[in-house]
This record gives structure tokens, sequence and C-alpha cells, in this order.
């Protein structure tokens, strides 16, 4: 049993990682200066297909302060290798997987705008980017595909011409026999078609990367969820480079989202450029620069049915998706359409049969990759708008007709159709506890308030699960006690804004019980620790338990060397809040004075842990919106939302990775989305100007609480990811919620023809009686 | 061709030189280097480089470096009155979990002072329009709100 304290897991702590950041005394990347420092800007792609037919680049050369001028065919003559992809799909017919090598710097041929071409190095940022600007590309245009359904159009140009229909991988799941003829015999159907726009990630801080040598090593700090990738990306690209002579390390990093998972074209160059010219090299990627180049999230769009019978009991779910994953995709980018949001299709329902075929389709876009959520949220935004859809079918109530299909508690472990098992839920009691949040049975008052004040009210609910860990279930922790008065934890998970330095110290508290700020994180450098980073909401699950079980080993050594330090037997020593006892006497050591008595002053332990599964935390969100029916602008005006994230380590942060995570996924529902022109392929939505991130007043009168009652059954903290939580409940409970009201004022089903976002602009449309067009999208 | 500078940063008499078309966040930033002013777009849009002007909250990538000469600017490094280890607005951050990653903080914690000392009881709207330009992808604002709410309740002699 854990012993919670007032510093302890449980405890509502001030976070760890706050006095430097309230001071502006952060190390993010582009705030480090090295001596002999330089700067490096690219030249990127104004087309968004072209072939190269020639690169002047001796204007820049002779700016002043230019040091070098890198193309793509000097990377290719100095032997930098692409990016390699692999992936377990195949494309439809069962023809080999192929995408176009990834480079460092464009060779031959750009396939997206922002595309990098050109690397100019100079000895100051402004000298950097005014040779940039000097640079000049003679490009022989080709045509462009600018989204999924340009790319899929007959006669479609192709983005790479050894995939000459852009349908580079495709995968099945699920029994088509037995789910057209579930289909056959149900009493109901119902079917949508669904966009699940492109977004932008936004992180706050813009990627930034700085290199340069220290000896024969090419050492790297970067902004990066995934040092550990981004030290493998490298070793195999640069020729000459190892794991072992490349060590990349992380500073603070202004937020990841998923978006500074694994490598980027850039960091290569940037470690390139450093060994070429033996000097610290940095990039800090300018706004439009994250906003053409890295990567994107979502963008799906899909033909979504559900089959039910008279009861409305669901028979089988079937579903035909398209992904626009852009000019080079990388495994993420195929994996997450393909593969992640399947393993959740069913989401929290017992539903026997599936049939899944979702297709990726290259596009002249810069490549999706993780955001937030990546793959749950489409297949969770599908599975509850296909509910709400059924549900106004049958003239029932949406929670009602969720509730006839929750998974019982009788069921665990549950197998879903995609063979993911379940180990925990209780999703009838979590739903029951939404509604009285939420007070679900007032809402006819509240709307007949809104329309007294010519506002029309509409409600929307999701009740949803999600898959956590990446996959990645293992972790181990090194636990350094020294003389200095330290304990000093060593992990390879990353902090991204989440906090995730504060509750390993809550949990080592736990077990160590001196003062927290005798208790410090080291996390970001890989000659120090590797693994897969943090992403997929794992690292308090995996790396968490790591660290009790590690600092439980630490103390089990302590009571070992404490029994020769006092000549007593190891079973006769206590441990107590920072001091080794023997039993029932007064002798004893404390815990630092212990460790200045070893070799070097302190005593190490790792020790690992590995989780039995992924976590599935699981909620209810309810949403009620108001729309103003004279201009179509939505308001969210009440959100209530109940989650089983396990046992809660940190209070505080959980509660702001729920909300601050649903304020992003409401503004996928409201205002987000990536535009590209459909037949140039350029990107209309390159700002803060044209992307409409939400804003302080947006919404913020959360009603959050946390049902603790069901413990992940497969790891030792009993604790469940998260992270991305709120984003994946929040979309489909606003949007169900617009759709409610749309169709209470007499838009009826028509109403489900709205896609996302539900700006001002389609709203107002919509209750004229005018919707999006019909998908094209295959059979 | 540099101008030479005179401003008052963070209480402090400061000569300097700067381009004349050098923008105050790169003077800061580079020059004097003070990091804690960060960079988040090229538009103007994000609010991360939000310091005080004379008391009032500007984008310091909206500012020339030379429009500073003669005047007093506050960066998040200043913002803490002499010798106390913080200023009750990042006390209140900390204590509301207002910020998670952190890189909008300073912005977000320059513009709510610039707030507070002209509202010193500020209603929620007027927060809400104070922190209008400032960007944060990580909280949803939530806490952000809640931690100007706390820092005003302290300023006005309130409990902490």
């Amino acid at each position: 049993m854990i012993e919670t304290t007032r510093f302890g897991s449980g405890a509502a702590v001030r976070r760890v990682e706050d006095p430097a950041l309230v001071r502006g005394e952060g190390r993010f990347t582009d705030d480090r200066v090295l001596p002999g420092q330089t700067w490096l800007a690219f030249v990127r792609s104004d087309r968004a297909h072209a072939r190269i037919a020639a690169i002047d680049t001796a204007a820049a050369r002779a700016m002043p302060g230019v040091l070098a001028v890198f193309t793509g065919a000097d990377l290719v003559a100095a032997g930098v290798k692409p990016i390699a992809v692999a992936v377990p799909f195949q494309r439809p017919g069962g023809e080999p997987f192929s995408v176009p090598p990834k480079r460092a710097l464009a060779h031959e041929v750009v396939r997206y705008v922002g595309e990098a071409v050109v690397a100019v190095v100079a000895d100051s940022r402004a000298a950097a980017k005014a040779a940039a600007g000097a640079v000049w590309v003679e490009y022989d245009e080709l045509p462009a595909v600018g989204d999924l359904f340009a790319a899929t159009a007959p006669g479609a140009p192709a983005v790479w011409p050894e995939v000459a229909d852009n349908l580079c991988a495709e995968a099945q799941h699920g029994d088509a026999a037995a789910t057209e003829a579930a289909f056959a015999r149900a009493a109901h159907r119902v079917q949508l078609e669904l966009v699940n726009q492109r977004l932008a990630p936004v992180t706050m801080e813009p990627r930034a990367v700085l290199a340069w040598t220290e000896g024969e090593r090419l050492v790297f700090q970067l902004s990066s969820q995934m040092p550990t990738a981004v030290r493998g990306g490298v070793a195999a690209t640069i020729p000459g480079r190892t794991v072992d002579n490349v060590r990349v390390t992380v500073g603070d990093v202004g937020g990841g989202f998923g978006m500074k998972t694994g490598i980027y074209p850039e960091d290569i160059v940037i470690g390139f450029a450093a060994l070429q010219l033996q000097r610290p090299v940095k990039w800090q990627a300018e706004r439009v620069e994250d906003f053409l180049s890295a990567v994107h999230g979502r963008g799906q769009a899909s033909r979504a049915e559900l089959a039910l019978d008279a009861h409305g009991k669901v028979l089988a779910l079937r579903v035909r998706t398209l992904a626009g994953v852009g000019a080079y995709p990388s495994a993420t980018s195929i994996v997450i359409p393909l593969l992640i949001g399947p393993w959740v299709s069913t989401s929290i329902y017992d539903i026997p049969l599936v049939h899944l075929r979702l297709t990726a389709v290259m596009t002249n876009n810069v490549p999706t990759g993780a955001y937030r959520g990546a793959g749950r949220p489409e297949a969770i935004y599908i599975i509850e708008r296909l509910m709400d859809a059924a549900a106004r079918e049958m003239g029932l109530d949406g929670a009602e007709l969720r509730r006839r299909n929750m998974i019982r508690p009788g069921q665990f472990p549950y197998k879903n159709a995609m063979a993911q098992t379940y180990d925990s839920g209780a999703f009838e009691q979590v739903l029951d506890q939404g509604l009285a949040l939420a007070d679900y049975a007032g809402f006819e008052q509240r709307r007949a308030a809104s329309k007294a004040r010519g506002l029309l009210r509409g409600r929307g609910i999701a009740t949803f699960l999600e898959w956590t860990g990446g996959n990645a279930l293992e972790e181990s922790v090194k636990v350094e006690v020294s003389a200095d008065g330290f304990i000093e934890l060593t992990s390879a998970t990353m902090p991204m804004g989440q906090g995730i330095a504060t509750s390993y110290v809550q949990l080592a508290h736990d077990v160590f019980g001196v003062p927290p700020e005798k208790i410090r994180v080291l996390q970001g450098d890989t000659d120090r620790a590797n693994g897969f980073g943090s992403a997929g909401s794992r690292s308090l699950f995996t790396g968490g338990a790591a660290v009790h079980v590690a600092s439980k080993k630490a103390v089990d050594e302590g009571k070992q060397l404490a029994a020769g330090a006092l000549e007593a037997a190891a079973a006769d020593i206590e441990y107590r809040a920072g001091r080794f006892e023997v039993a029932g006497t007064d002798l004893g050591i404390g815990l630092f004075e212990l460790a200045a008595r070893q070799p070097g002053g302190r005593f190490v332990v790792s020790a690992g842990a590995t989780a039995g599964g992924p976590s599935w935390p699981n909620g209810c969100h309810i949403a009620e919106v108001e729309i103003d029916p004279e201009t179509g602008d939505v308001q969210v005006a009440a959100y209530a939302s109940v989650n089983d994230i396990g046992r809660i380590v940190s209070p505080l942060i959980v509660q702001a990775q729920v909300e601050g995570g649903a304020i992003q996924g409401i503004g996928q529902a409201l205002c987000e989305q990536v535009v590209y022109d459909r037949d140039s392929a350029q990107l209309l939505s390159a700002s803060f100007m044209d992307y409409t991130l939400p804003r302080a007043d947006t919404f913020r009168a959360f009603k959050t609480r946390f049902d603790e009652s069901v413990p992940c059954l497969t790891n030792s903290l009993g604790a469940k990811g998260v992270g991305e939580l709120g984003t994946i409940g929040a979309t489909p409970a606003v949007v169900n919620a617009v759709v409610d009201a749309l169709a209470r004022a007499g838009q009826g089903r028509n109403a489900e023809r709205v896609q996302m976002p539900l700006t001002a602009e389609q709203v107002w449309r919509a209750l004229r009686g005018q919707y999006p067009p019909a998908l094209a999208l295959p059979g | 061709m540099t101008t030479p500078l005179s401003l008052t940063l963070n209480g402090q008499p400061v000569t300097t030189a700067a381009e004349p078309q050098t923008l105050l966040v790169h003077l800061l930033r580079e020059t004097l280097p003070l990091t804690g002013t960060h960079m988040g777009c090229d538009t103007s849009q994000c609010g991360a480089c939000t310091v005080l002007l004379d008391g009032r909250a500007v984008k310091s990538c909206s500012v020339l470096a030379v429009q500073a000469q003669g005047r007093s600017v506050t960066t998040v490094e200043g913002l803490a009155p002499g010798g106390a280890a913080l200023h009750p607005i990042q006390d209140a951050f900390i204590a509301c979990h207002g910020l998670q990653c952190g890189f909008c903080t300073s912005g977000m914690l320059m513009s709510a002072a610039c707030l507070l000392a002209e509202h010193p009881q500020p209603s929620e709207a007027q927060i809400e329009r104070a922190i209008e330009g400032n960007l944060c992808r990580c909280t949803g604002y939530v806490n952000i709100v809640a931690s100007v709410q706390r820092a005003a309740a302290t300023l006005n002699g309130g409990a902490a």
C-alpha cells in the first residue's frame, strides 16, 4: 500500500517545473547560444509539385556572413541517405508499399509547398535569412493534387510515379461477409459521410535544433519528445554516424502534442552542416515553417455505417476511409489511420462485427503524423456521430442507445472486434455520473431559457475510451542517491509541458519520504537514458511505474548497505523518511550519510517495469451549445465530463490535461482547419491569421470529475493514460451538440450533413438548408 | 550601422546599440541577452514576446529596438519586485497550475501585470480581453484566468 503524504501521489502539489519557467529561466533550445555559433535558414519550395531544373547559389554565397550553402544534390553526393520507411501494409491489390524517398533536402523533385530545398548557413540569423532569399531555384512545374479527393479523382496526377493511383497502403479489418449479412438483417441502418479535417498541432514553441561537434561526436540540443529516435535517425542517414558518436539532448520543450516525435529532415541537415563546418549550427523554425513543414494531424474522410436490431443493439460497424497522408508518408502517417484508429473503432460498445477498409492516399501536402489522439479521435468521432444518428433514426435518447450497447463489468477482460483486450472499465457507471454532473434531465429548461434569449440550444454526448501506451510498455529508471543530499531519477521519458517530472517526484517521495526538493529528475539526454520517449499518453503508467519500482529497490539496496554500516542483519533494518534504523533500537544512519560512505559517495540502482498491456482510459463528455440563428455563431455553453483514468497521482495535472485537451478538441469541432487549395496545393492557412486557434474567450467553464474506482489492472500503478482523453471526447461531444441544435431547429436528419469545423458560416447555411456536397468516396 | 541606445531595463539603466531594423525582441533575446521573452510566431499574433514598455503591455516583435530609446522596458526577468523571488502573479500561476510547457507564460504574465496595474479587480471578461492577444495551446486558458484572479486577490490584500 502506498502511503499518501502531503507531497506524495494523490496530493495536489506545486509543480517542480514551474519556478524556473515563471521567472523566464526556462532552457528552450533557442535560448542557448554556443561560442562560434552559426545560423541556418532553409529555402523552401513555393511549388507543390515540380522538377528542380536548376539551383543558383552564387549570389547567396557571395553575401556577407555566409559560410556555406547546401543543396539536395550536395547531400546526395556526400552520401546522406533518405529516412527509411517500413510499414506492415501493402497497396490495394497486394502490390508492395511504395513512397518517394524522404530526403533531408529535396533532390530533383519537390512534392509539397514548404519542402526544404536549400540550406544556407551564415554567421547571424539575419544574414542566413537574407542569403536564403538570394538563392534562385528554377522549377519545371508538374500537376499537383491538393487533397485526398483531388488525389483519388479519375486521371489524377501521381505524387510518385511508382504509385500511379496515389494509393500507397491499404488495410482491411474484420469480416466483410458477416458484416454484410448483419446489415441485410438489421432492423435499422444509418450511414454518415464524415470528414475529419487536417489540423496543425501548433506547439507554441516551433521546432528548434542546435548541433555541434565535440571531438568525433555530433551533439544535438533540440525540441523533441523522442531524442532516442532522433539519434537513431541521424545514425541511419549521415555517413560515419553511429548511435555511439551521436548524442541528443533536450532542454525545455514548448509543447509536443505528437508533433515533435521522430526525426525531421531538418534535424539531419543541421547535423550535417555542423559536421561540415565544425561549428555549432542553429535553426529556429519560424511559425510559417512549422505550418508548412511540421507534420499535420487527422486528414481523413469516411463513409460510416451502423446496423442495429429492433432494440437498438448494434449488430455491425462498417467504415470506408481515405486518409490523406501527404507526399512523404512515414510509418506513423500510415499506422495512425490504418491500425491505431481501427483498434478503438468499436469504443466501449459490445459490437461483434466490423468491416473496416482504410486506404492511405498520397497528396502534394506535408506528411501527416501524430497529433494529440492520433487515430483515436477520428475513430471515436465516427462511432459517436453514428450513435447519435442511430438514436435519431430510432427515436431514442442518445444516452439510452449508448447504454444498451455498453460492455458490462462482467465482460472484462473484454476482447473487441479488433482483438484488442480491455482490462477494465465501468462504462455505465461513468455514464450515470456524467448524466448527473451535466444535469442531463434539466436540459429542456435550459433550452427554453436559451430560446427566450433567441438562441438555439443543443446537447451532445460522447461516451468513449482510448488506447494509450504507444505499444512501448517498458521503461527503466536509474535512481542515484548521493552524498550531496539529492536523489536523482534518470528517465528516457520526456517532459513537454505535461508535468511528468512532478509526478515522478511524487512517486519517489511516496517511497523515500524525503522532502520533494531533495528529489531531482533528469530527462532528455541519450548519453544518460534511452527509450521510446513520451507519446501516446504512456509516460506515467510506464515510466512512473518504473520510478516506483526502482525507488523501492534503492531502499532495499540501502537496507543492505545500512546493515553493514550498523553491523546488524538486513532483516532488522527499517527505513522511514530518509533514515535507516535497526528495529527496536536508536541505532541508525541517514540516507544521504549512508550514500557518503559508499565508493564515490553514492549508491545507484536501476530497475524497470513493464506494463502488461495498453491502458484504456475512458469517459463521458457532455457538451451543450448555443447557436445564434442570425449569425450561425456557436458558443459552448456547458461542458461536463467524468473520466476514468484509474489511479491519480497528480490531481491538478490530470484535470488540466483533460480540460486543456478538451479545448483542442473544441478547436477541431468549431474553428481549426488546415486548408490547401485543391488544384494548386498551395497552403492557405500558414499563419495565426488564417489558422484559427481557440482563444481565452472560447470556453472555460468546465465541470470535470474523475472516477478512481476502476484502477488499470495491467500496470503496477493502476494508472491509465490521460494526455489525450479530453481532445478525443470533446470533438464529438461538441459536434453532436451542434447537430442536435440544428435538428431541433427544423433541420432533422439533414443536420447530420454538416462537416467540421462548424464555423458560423457553415452553421448559418445549415440553418437555411445549405450543406456541404456529398463526398467522392470509393465503394 | 548600429544606433546607440539607452533605456531602463528591469529598473536598471542600460546602454547598448541596435541596427535600425532590429526588433525589440531580438535586442532583448540576443544582445542583452534576456531569453525569458519568447518568440512564437512571425505575425504578431501569439503574444509570447509580450513585455512592458513604460508599463504598457506590447508585443516586442512589433516594436523596433530603437523605439525603446529613453523608455522603460520590463521583461519577465524583472517582474518580481526587487529582491523578491516571485511576483504575486508568478506565484499565482504556480499555485493555480496556470502553465504547462511554459513557453507562452512570460507573455501571459506581462499581459496580466499590465491588466492588474490598470484594473486591480478585473472581471472575467476584462481578463479575457487582456490576454486575447496571447495564445496558449496547453492550458485551454482555464487555469490562466484563475491565476490572474488569484493574483488580483493577493495584490488587493486578500489571502494568498
